[in-house]
């Protein structure tokens, strides 16, 4: 992220004679058949921040829940100040002053910020709320993070309760810290406030782990930095010895990545989704449209918005009245006049819970938004459903091949062909893809990327994503949304707007322009 | 008209002693996260466990645990099936309360009839000379003056001691517990045995002092009532006293109207608490809001690894 | 857990792994009631050889076991719908009773109608009703988010204690010396034995439904997206499948079926409306579909065998003056244990290896 501008303190170089805190020796973990960790070599210092760079599912998370105490590692030890350790549940390596901040936070939501602070830390048997929120709100003042110890976490903002997660660590008095993508749902100057947080626990002592598949971020924070891939620990570099962002993610992925995509221009054609003054449902005032022919990103950090919004264009909710036109038809007489063909498609987040059914096959999941097409009065043709499943899966290339695979058996990557292979072949009019990428890796995103781009022949795509990255390969415009309100729409054509994008995220608005 | 309604209400507490016990006891199982839909035939068997201890040590109060420990050995075949086994909460109540009603049939039958002694209702000190309240409050057995207790000490409980906070937060998130070094399973498990246990003292005070006599079907319908109860209260102990007052209220109200030989059908009369408890459903689902449902009820905890 | 195993996540379906484990559930359960049995003071073997010969030693055991198997073997159906999708409908008793009423209705109300006229209409009635009761609950679930678990449960008390107003009220048979039952239904609203034999033809009605059941979740759309939509409301929105409707079909259907089990009981079993009618078909038909796993075959098969057990308990009842819990005793637990050991159909124990 471009707008990461700050002060940070100087680099301490790693002298010779420092102990590592934490070793890890040797360390193999498998699921099934899969290796996860492969022979893992990693030490830790007290004082520094240790990036961990690595692609999703390379590893990072199962290395440090090991850590953590989460999973036992099958093979190799963990060593702390020099002693083996075996840790069997998160309490022992609580004890041992590790801790981590997950990426969901790991909060009891009905609970007040200092119940949560002290849960499983009381001491007595008895407890006391006021005396609690005493202790955990002077916890808070000494290393300034600012949150009200007696609100409940439910209606705490992502970076209140990640300053709640960062207290629970200080109160146990955790040496270690780890921190599983923490910036994630963070805006840029939340993050700032993070890495400000950050360098002050490194400065007293404490041994810090930032996992990251962001380069921006990592050379910027990180004494240290430690590149995961397929499981292994592919070395260790100096952020200041880096060449270029491209040599480190040329590490990261393993190839020489295609970090960015031809995007032939397309002409734009009709509206085909309106979006009219939509408040409500946490909305304000949500005014754009999408055409034929172009891709609209929304970007905005997660729980602004995006999610009533989507659900509400896709159906899943009731907007109010003359708020939504889909295809040149209102709202209802969209949704009641709905047909699978030349519709609308929606490829949500959640692949396995809501775009496909976890204990059925392949015809069956093909069928779920497309049965219209298969239907012959009340009956449904299951012998043309399977043969166009079989051609769907040979094009796009779904692995295993069988149809008769059960959709949790198919990979991430997989399934999102899947339901792609699904949507696209109802030749939808409008797409809203959600986060269509997340957690794919470097060859399944460079497909749907392509998918994408190619479908904008006959429809007009909104793309809801997180990563600015992709947003800027693939859209026309962009429209950043901040607590309900879309605050920008700008088109990628412009040269500044990659740097007009950060503050808009954070709600800062500059210009009158907006 | 105070000689009437005074001895009402004084029945209404008396017949809402055990659907109090028993709404705590499953608002305790699920505040820890497990539905158990068993507590109808966790209050019949402990009903008969409670009423063959008493019949056979002639002592009361060995009876009225003898009544809690069988509630929580059944509630122990629902925490190893749903917290160990995986198993689907809302079936493996079911048939628990299949198996409960069936055992309590099954070795109950040499007692039908058989009194027993159980506990007398006897005037609390002091208390019981207040005017009319003390009518109504204070004279009665020792396990209604128990369960004046009971809410108080769960109350207490869940928002003044850390083993009550734990279990709250397996309740509503277990593997932020599991994170925060706790033991989820074990925390899981003593809500569903402290339950049991509550429940079970619920279905022996049927046996021992309700009816001091035994017969099949003295539960009736009281542990499905106790779990709607819970719903109705939106898990805090304060609301589930007021409801299961107000379900002894219709009971008693309903037995005292058979009594008086009024003409509407005793059938009519008989469905009234199960009308009620729809509509109590109803009630409370117009403000569903407000209530402090545990958001991991229902759902178990896969292992690791 | 166990020292030297570890639990490991099934990559592939266990294929048989069911019926091992139903069978595993049989045994644990066998042994258990065997204790129970050898508690009460009698033989335990004696016990298990009288219960296997009463439930399959005889003609005349496998006839009565048929029958008891058609009320389970509809309402079970029922409840195998709307656990599909994860609607709890426990009130099969209660719209079984409901069917028995409406059929009653029809017959007490029409005695001379023709049999080709009065069955269908009492049919239609039975299945009115039993619809009826359960959609009140279903309504009440969509409209008002009321737990169906509670609402349905609650309704078979209000039904049981609707039949016995009407046995013990209007209905009444005069001629029955203040016995609560009504009047016997005349020829035209019974149903006859097949062939002769006392196996009526509902056994025929089971095959038929059942065979319609299987088509019509196989080969219809309707029937497709009852099981699509068994993932929940958000994905039945997603997939543009009207749930509300879904939900009210399912519940209805589910009612109607064990509306037509009551049908059949008191048409071709009692011939008249009594409140022993109510034997607990309604819960042990929930016992049944959980153990079938859901699929129509397998409850054919489930609720045969839990017929035959409760013949056999009768038979034990007879012979050893058992009471007749004994088998809801076995209900149970064949149940709970089946519960618990399906841990194994998503998990496997491995023996760790030495270096470990």
């Amino acid at each position: 992220m471009s707008t990461c501008d700050f002060i940070r303190p100087a680099r301490k170089p790693l002298t010779e004679n420092e102990v590592p805190v934490v070793r890890l020796v040797g360390v193999t973990k498998r699921f099934g058949k899969v290796v996860a960790n492969n022979n893992i070599n990693l030490d830790l210092y007290p004082g520094r921040i240790k990036a961990l760079l690595g692609e999703n599912g390379a590893g990072k998370s199962t290395m440090m829940s090991m850590l953590a105490g989460r999973y036992k590692p099958d093979e190799g030890h963990i060593e702390i100040d020099g002693k083996v350790m075996d840790f069997s549940s998160s309490k022992e390596a609580i004890n041992a002053g590790i801790g981590m901040v997950y990426q969901h936070f790991m909060l009891v939501e009905s609970m007040t910020v200092a119940q949560n602070v002290l849960l499983g830390q009381t001491g007595g048997f008895f407890i006391n709320p006021k005396e609690m929120e005493k202790r955990v709100g002077e916890l808070a003042g000494r290393f300034g993070l600012d949150v009200a110890p007696g609100a409940r976490v439910c209606d705490l903002s992502m970076g209140e309760k990640q300053r709640v997660e960062i207290l629970k660590l200080l109160y146990r008095d955790s040496r270690i810290l780890i921190f599983d993508e923490p910036t994630a749902v963070l805006t840029p100057e939340e993050t700032i406030r993070l890495f400000e947080a950050l360098w002050k626990m490194a400065e007293q002592g404490k041994s810090i782990v930032f996992i990251s598949h962001k380069l921006e971020e990592v050379l910027a924070l990180a004494d240290d930095i430690a590149i995961l891939r397929r499981g292994v620990i592919e070395g260790e570099v100096d952020p200041d010895c880096v060449e270029s962002k491209a040599d480190l993610a040329c590490r990261m992925v393993g190839k020489e990545v295609i970090l960015e995509i031809d995007r032939a221009p397309m002409e734009s054609g009709k509206p085909v989704l309106e979006v009219r003054n939509l408040s409500g449902m946490g909305l304000n005032e949500v005014d754009f449209e999408v055409r034929q022919g172009e891709i609209v990103a929304l970007v905005g950090v997660a729980g602004n918005g995006q999610k009533p919004l989507v659900e509400s264009i896709c159906g899943l909710r009731k907007p109010p009245r003359d708020t939504i036109v889909i295809g040149g038809k209102p709202w209802r007489r969209f949704f009641a006049e709905s047909t699978w063909k030349r519709s609308l498609s929606y490829i949500p987040e959640d692949r396995l819970g809501l775009a496909t059914l976890r204990e059925c096959d392949m015809v069956d999941n093909i069928l779920l938004t497309t049965r219209k097409g298969f239907a012959i009065g009340p009956w449904l043709d299951k012998k043309r459903a399977s043969t166009e499943t079989v051609g769907l899966v040979e094009k796009f290339d779904i692995r295993p091949g069988r149809i008769q695979a059960l959709a949790w058996q198919l990979s991430g990557g997989n399934l999102q062909k899947a339901v792609l292979a699904r949507e696209l072949y109802r030749e939808p009019v409008l797409i809203v893809a959600e986060q269509p990428t997340q957690g794919l890796d470097i060859s399944a995103t460079e497909e749907v990327w392509k998918r994408l781009l190619e479908v904008r022949a006959m429809a007009g795509i909104l793309l809801v994503t997180g990563d600015l990255n992709e947003a800027l390969q693939l859209a026309d415009r962009i429209a950043v949304i901040y607590n309900g309100r879309i605050l920008g729409m700008l088109p990628t054509s412009d040269k500044a707007t990659p740097d007009k994008i950060g503050p808009l995220m954070a709600g800062i608005v500059e210009e009158a322009a907006v | 008209m105070l000689e009437l309604i005074v001895p009402l209400l004084n029945a209404t507490v008396q017949s809402g002693t055990p659907i109090l016990y028993a709404t705590l006891g499953e608002m305790m199982t699920e505040k820890g996260g497990v539905l158990n839909l068993g507590v109808e035939g966790i209050m019949s068997f402990s009903a008969l466990a409670a009423f063959v201890t008493t019949f056979t040590t002639g002592s009361a109060t060995l009876g009225f645990l003898a009544g809690g420990c069988a509630g929580l050995f059944l509630a122990f075949i629902h925490g190893f099936v749903c917290i160990s086994c995986l198993g689907n909460q809302v079936v493996s109540g079911l048939a628990l309360t299949i198996l409960g009603l069936g055992l309590t049939r099954f070795l109950g039958t040499p007692y039908i009839g058989l009194p027993c002694e159980g506990f007398e209702k006897a005037a609390f000190p002091i208390l019981s000379s207040i005017p009319v309240m003390g009518d109504i409050l204070f004279k009665q057995d020792a396990l209604v003056y128990v369960s004046y207790v009971v809410p108080v000490l769960f109350w207490f409980f869940f928002k003044r001691t850390s083993l009550g906070m734990a279990m709250e937060s397996v309740g509503e998130y277990p593997a932020a517990a599991a994170a925060a070094g706790l033991k989820p399973i074990l925390l899981r498990y003593s809500a569903v045995l402290g339950g049991g246990f509550l429940i079970g003292l619920g279905g022996a005070y049927l046996s021992l002092a309700y009816t001091h006599l035994w017969t099949n079907g003295l539960s009736g319908g009281r542990g499905w009532i106790a779990v709607a109860l819970v719903i109705f209260a939106f898990w805090r102990p304060g609301r589930a006293v007021v409801g299961a007052y107000l379900f002894g209220g219709v009971m008693a109200f309903q037995l005292r109207l058979q009594a008086s030989g009024t003409n509407i059908p005793s059938s009519i009369l008989l469905a009234l608490p199960y009308a009620l408890t729809i509509i109590a459903l109803v009630f409370s689902a117009c403000r569903r809001k407000h209530s402090d449902m545990p958001a991991a009820l229902g759902t178990n905890i896969e292992p690791e690894g | 857990m166990l020292t030297g195993f570890k639990l490991r996540k099934r990559d592939e379906p266990w294929k048989w792994g069911a019926l091992v484990i139903f069978l595993g559930a049989l045994l644990i359960s066998l042994l258990i009631s065997a204790f129970l049995l050898e508690g009460q003071g009698k033989s335990a073997i004696d016990g298990l050889f009288i219960l296997w010969d009463g439930s399959f030693g005889h003609v005349w055991a496998l006839e009565g076991a048929l029958l008891k198997a058609v009320p389970i073997f509809l309402c079970s159906l029922g409840v195998a719908i709307s656990f599909r999708m994860q609607i709890w409908n426990i009130g099969a008793e209660g719209q079984f009773a409901l069917g028995a009423i409406g059929a009653t209705w029809m017959a007490l109300s029409f005695p001379h109608l023709h049999w080709t006229l009065l069955m269908p209409l009492m049919f239609i009635m039975a299945f009115l009703l039993g619809g009826l009761w359960a959609g009140i609950p279903a309504a009440l679930k969509l409209k008002l988010k009321v737990n169906e678990i509670i609402s349905t449960l609650m309704l078979n008390y209000i039904a049981i204690l609707l039949l016995d107003y009407l046995v013990f009220g209007i209905w009444k048979d005069p001629s029955s010396y203040g016995f609560p039952m009504t009047p016997k239904f005349s020829e035209n609203a019974r149903i006859l034995g097949m062939f002769g034999s006392s196996v009526h033809w509902g056994v025929a009605l089971c095959v038929a439904v059942g065979a319609a059941f299987w088509a019509f979740m196989r080969y219809t759309r309707l029937g497709y997206e009852l099981k699509a939509s068994g993932q929940g409301p958000r994905v039945a929105k997603y997939a543009g499948m009207p749930y509300g409707f879904l939900v009210m079909f399912v519940m209805c259907m589910s009612g109607g079926l064990a509306g037509w089990a009551g049908c059949v009981e008191v048409a071709g079993t009692t011939g008249r409306l009594e409140p022993s009618l109510m034997v607990g078909y309604g819960y042990t038909a929930i016992v049944v579909a959980w153990l079938a796993r859901l699929e129509p075959l397998n409850i054919a098969f489930a609720s045969f065998l839990l017929a035959a057990l409760r013949v056999g308990v009768e038979n034990l009842q007879l012979e050893l003056q058992i009471p007749a819990a004994f088998g809801e005793i076995m209900e149970g637990m064949i149940l709970l244990s089946v519960l618990a050991g399906q841990f194994f159909l998503t998990y496997k124990l491995e023996r760790r290896k030495l270096s470990d």
